[in-house]
């Protein structure tokens, strides 16, 4: 990610932190709280680059950021927009770090940035968090995963009907 | 009452009966004198043959061990609290319809031991007692009560748990059903939707429907071919296949419709506080008389009977009611103290729960609990006075079709075209007849140009003076239809097809999932929601497509996007970078909600794939298989049912769709090759 000025604490009653924390423990996410960082974006600014490296995990506060492919020839395109709650750049939880898409703020963006270094560690050396963060990465994975297949089966591909 | 079938002219030759359209093998035909060679042959094969005989004034099912056991001449009368035998003194054999005993004394025995218990000084030793069964053979099984068993088989064991003892019985029988040709005055499998007549699939070994002389038998399995093929029959002629189907139909218009059951569990559940429970409390008696004579009560207790020194004891499993005092009783009290609390749990769970727990009514007409209450209450009343079947909306019902034949076409003239997407575009059509207007949301018009096969096309919006039609050029017919001008003339037929049940929407959240050219059944359906706004909760539309150039009715969808009483999602499947919109699945749009669909109810239209998962995702949020409805695409071409051409497994999707409720069509919803 590009790095805006240091912004506010953020408290663990965050609307974000309710999202993505929902039914974590007070403690837990009073420590995800400490570890968070407010960021925000404008329109068009480019939160994180594809094949770039992950330096922040970050959850969407508030807008709307388009993640993006570049198809050589096609230019720029988006196959997922993601809101409030939605999980962005899980590659830095996950080797090598790289950003898999570029995300692109569509509109004013608020995120819960966390440092990728430090959320490791803390991942590593905190079991409670690391037993609450590593299931919602993960679901938030396999949620896109899914999607993406529907998306793959391109369901609403003209088809030719020779009857009519 | 009895309806005997006149035979046919002698002179005239018999037609072999075709093959059915479901694929079964022709009908074959049983003369009444060699009824006893079916006997035979079961009997042969080792089987204890249960049917129809008369005992204790009434038929109940016994052992039939000659013809001459079966009640041959008999007729019944029923009514509520009522029953009465007299002989007509003919060679019918089944021209009544069912008394006291239902078939689940033979799978699930109202006492079997369950297991038995040792005592020696200080040790205990238990050991359970295995089913004993014997192969029997069920003969005259009617519909309602084939789908009785089908509801106990899904109690019992369709799991997650399964009881061993009914298993190894239910195993062991061999089922002939017998189609109803009399209909009986407490009977209403028509309202239930299980009878009267036996459909193929339904469970059945063998089917006998009782015709001039005899039996036309279809066969239901491999069993049942094999005991054909063992009996004296010939091909049954097209005639006694008419005459049979005939005899049925008139049975079912005997009965009519007298419990109305759409909406029947949501109105049941809405009326807990009703006055009415302690008004029939009043003539409750609580003796459970409904409960035993019921086909599908599975409530059970279990009893120690023990020697008289308790070194030895059995586990009885016993027929149980949930209209006896004891049965909420805990050792703080008795959450069901009075007669009213009892009724009440039993008719909430045989018309609403039992949906819930098990996917279907636990109710299946046969009207035994109204014969055989002793004060006579009918369930079909009580019903009607506590859960009244909601007023209609006005014009819910689907109109009469105008050249509903494939051979007679009304014209239209097109007013105007939009051009929607690259390949879609709406016919704006005028001069139509007033059949058309009166359509509903969710129907279709096959739509024709001479020397093009008609194509069926969903009524995209319903005005004063004509409809809409929204088609995608996808093949020769829809490409010549969309190259016309504003003045051409084309064919119509319609409006066809079961239209969206926009009456079960009142008083409830409504949300709407569409994708691609699915908006275009459904437009009709949210003009209708929004033309009443004020009968209907929170209204969500969620609509994906394939790119932003593929997004339907922009305008409209951009007004709808602007009311403060209406929640509109889009998303598209892919995007270029001017789209600031949503990009993903349609199901991303609330698959992560907070609001709860407990009382919702959901309209689906899109690609089959699509509206699978779509189903799964409210199911997730909380809707039920009874509230999720979705239309079907098939190849249509007659449009009403009769050239077989949209089939899909046992629905025709043209007459008994396109729209259909999750629960009617979960077992063939993203089945591969259907």
């Amino acid at each position: 990610m590009t790095a805006p000025l240091p912004g506010p604490a953020v408290q663990a009653d965050d609307p974000a932190l309710d999202w993505f924390g929902h039914d974590v423990p007070p403690a837990t996410r009073a420590r995800l709280a400490e570890l968070a960082q407010l960021q925000r974006f404008a329109p068009g600014e480019v939160v994180f680059r594809e094949g770039g490296e992950s330096l922040e995990f970050g959850v969407v506060r508030s807008g709307r950021i388009a993640l993006r492919v570049v198809v050589p020839e096609r230019g720029a395109v988006t196959i997922l927009t993601v809101e409030p709650g939605d999980v962005i750049n899980w590659s830095a939880l996950v080797p090598p770090h790289r950003s898999t898409s570029t995300g692109t703020a569509l509109s004013d963006v608020e995120i819960l940035a966390f440092d990728a270094a430090a959320f490791r560690g803390a991942l590593r050396s905190d079991d409670a968090l690391a037993a609450a963060v590593y299931p919602r990465v993960l679901r938030a994975v396999s949620r896109r995963l899914m999607a993406t297949r529907l998306q793959l089966l391109d369901l609403f591909a003209r088809t030719e009907d020779r009857s009519w | 009452m009895v309806t005997p079938v006149a035979g046919r002219a002698a002179t005239r030759r018999p037609v072999p009966a075709p093959a059915a359209a479901d694929g079964a093998p022709p009908a074959a035909f049983l003369a009444r004198t060699d009824l006893g060679r079916l006997l035979e042959a079961l009997q042969a094969d080792g089987r204890t043959v249960i049917g129809p005989s008369i005992a204790d004034g009434a038929i109940a099912y016994e052992e039939i061990r000659t013809i001459d056991d079966l009640p041959i001449g008999w007729r019944d009368a029923q009514a509520p609290g009522r029953y009465s035998l007299s002989e007509a003194g003919d060679e019918r054999v089944f021209d009544y319809t069912v008394g006291p005993t239902s078939w689940k004394r033979f799978t699930f025995p109202p006492r079997i031991p369950l297991s038995r218990a040792q005592r020696d000084g200080r040790r205990v030793a238990y050991t359970s007692v295995e089913p004993e069964t014997k192969p029997l053979a069920f003969l005259g099984v009617r519909a309602c009560e084939l789908a009785a068993l089908g509801v106990q088989d899904r109690v019992l064991q369709d799991g997650p748990a399964v009881d061993r003892d009914y298993e190894a019985r239910r195993a062991s029988a061999l089922v002939i059903a017998v189609e109803c040709a009399v209909a009986g005055a407490t009977c209403f499998c028509t309202s239930m939707g299980t009878g009267p007549r036996v459909r193929a699939g339904s469970g059945f070994d063998l089917a006998l429907s009782e015709v001039g002389d005899g039996f036309l038998v279809r066969v239901g399995s491999p069993a049942g071919s094999d005991l054909l093929e063992r009996m004296p029959t010939r091909r049954a002629t097209a005639d006694e296949v008419m005459a049979a189907k005939a005899q049925v139909r008139a049975v079912a218009e005997r009965i009519g419709d007298p419990v109305p059951t759409i909406g029947l569990r949501d109105r049941l559940v809405d009326r807990w506080d009703s006055p009415h429970w302690a008004r029939i409390a009043e003539r409750c008696l609580s003796c459970a008389n409904c409960t035993l004579v019921c086909p599908t009560c599975f409530c059970t207790s279990v009893q120690q009977v023990s020697d008289l020194d308790g070194l030895v004891s059995t586990s009885e499993r016993t027929w149980d009611s949930c209209f006896t005092v004891g049965f909420g009783k805990v050792a703080g009290g008795n959450f069901r103290s009075r007669p009213q609390d009892r009724y009440r749990q039993w008719l909430t769970h045989k018309f609403a729960t039992w949906i819930d727990q098990f996917g279907s009514f636990g109710c299946v007409g046969c009207g035994r609990c109204i014969t055989w209450c002793p004060v006579g209450i009918d369930v079909r009343a009580e019903l009607a006075a506590i859960a009244p079947a909601a007023p209609e909306v006005a014009g819910t019902h689907a109109p009469e079709p105008v050249a509903a034949s494939p051979d007679a076409y009304v014209t239209a003239r097109i007013g105007s075209i939009h051009q929607e997407t690259a390949d879609v575009s709406t016919l704006r059509l005028v001069d139509v007849d007033p059949a058309f207007v009166a359509g509903r949301p969710g129907q279709f018009a096959m739509v024709a140009r001479p020397a093009f096969p008609p194509a069926p096309v969903s009524i995209s919006r319903y005005r004063p003076d004509g409809i809409d039609l929204t088609i995608r050029a996808a093949g020769p017919s829809t490409a010549s239809l969309v190259g016309l001008g504003p003045g051409d003339e084309l064919g119509l037929r319609g409006p066809l097809g079961v239209p969206w049940p926009l009456e079960r929407a009142v008083g409830r959240d409504v949300i709407v999932v569409t994708g691609g050219i699915g908006l275009a059944p459904l437009r009709p359906l949210i003009h209708g929601l929004l033309a009443d706004r004020l009968r209907f909760g929170r209204i969500r539309i969620f609509y994906g497509a394939r790119t932003p150039a593929d997004l339907l009715y922009g305008d409209e969808l951009a007004a709808w996007a602007a009311r403060a009483d209406l929640e509109v999602g889009i998303t598209v499947d892919r995007a270029g970078p001017d789209w600031t919109g949503r990009v993903g699945i349609v199901t991303q749009l609330f698959d992560e909600a907070t609001w709860d669909g407990a009382s919702a109810i959901a309209f689906v239209c899109g690609p089959e794939r699509m509206m699978s998962a779509t189903a799964e995702t409210l199911g997730e949020r909380g809707l039920t298989s009874d509230r999720i409805f979705l239309t079907f695409e098939r190849h249509m071409e007659c449009g009403i049912g009769l050239c077989g051409h949209c089939q899909m497994g046992r629905l025709f999707v043209c007459r008994d769709g396109p729209v259909f409720s999750l629960a009617e069509v979960r077992d063939v919803l993203g089945r591969e090759g259907i």
